[in-house]
């Protein structure tokens, strides 16, 4: 596998780390990942949305709990860390959901400097997800 | 069966998944050709990665072994 394409849509804190560790780790290994934030997920990619997420539903109780196992396996425990130390690998590229970020209010002006850009989701279906070697949702 | 002499030793007891696979692979990179790599883990999950890893990667498994919960690895790499 040379290239990745992920598509995350769910902002919870614990739902956002499962396609981040899947990134890292096939970043790790020199496959190329792009990776598109949808819906609520696209707040990830500001420094107060990223703070701000947690875990929702049954489990909310649990945040501190998690946030402290994350940490014990050796991950970065906050998302923004952990984007940048995926950027970091060289072969991550993230990028916003034009719609997304007109819906949910992310602009230019808060988007972290570890994110390629806001591109339209047809450019990362065509030009991305449909040359991946392989494309995950979450 | 006596221990591989291994040039480098990597523990990720503690880490779980991705970061033993993400440690690995800073690792390796940073061998020569025909130097091992003692690789320790407490995830289960290396059992499986780290078979897959070496056929996928192309470094050899040269031994592994299980004690106490802590895996050890021997990987000569490529």
């Amino acid at each position: 596998m040379k290239t990745m394409a992920i598509i995350v849509r769910d902002d919870g804190y614990d739902k956002i780390l499962t396609p981040l560790a899947f990134a890292y780790f096939a970043a790790s290994e020199g496959v190329q990942v792009d990776m598109l934030f949808v819906n609520w997920a696209v707040l990830a990619l500001t420094e107060d949305g990223a703070r701000a997420l947690k875990i929702d539903g049954a489990h909310a109780d649990q945040d501190a709990l998690v946030r402290e196992r994350v940490a014990a396996a050796g991950l970065p425990n906050d998302i923004n860390t952990l984007l940048k130390a995926l950027k970091e690998t060289g072969n991550v590229n993230f990028y916003a959901c034009s719609l997304a970020a007109t819906l949910f209010g992310v602009d230019e002006d808060n988007i972290i400097p570890e994110a390629t850009g806001i591109t339209g989701a047809a450019w990362f279906i065509n030009d991305k997800a449909d040359k991946a070697d392989h494309c995950q949702y979450f | 069966m006596n221990k591989p002499k291994s040039n480098v030793t990597l523990d990720t007891s503690g880490k779980s998944c991705p970061m033993p696979m993400v440690d690995i692979n800073r690792a390796i990179h940073e061998l020569n050709s025909g130097e091992i790599l003692e690789f320790i883990a407490t995830d289960q999950g290396t059992k499986m990665d780290i078979p897959s890893w070496c056929e996928r990667t192309g470094n050899q498994l040269l031994s592994s072994s299980e004690d106490n919960n802590t895996f050890r690895y021997f990987i000569l790499k490529s």
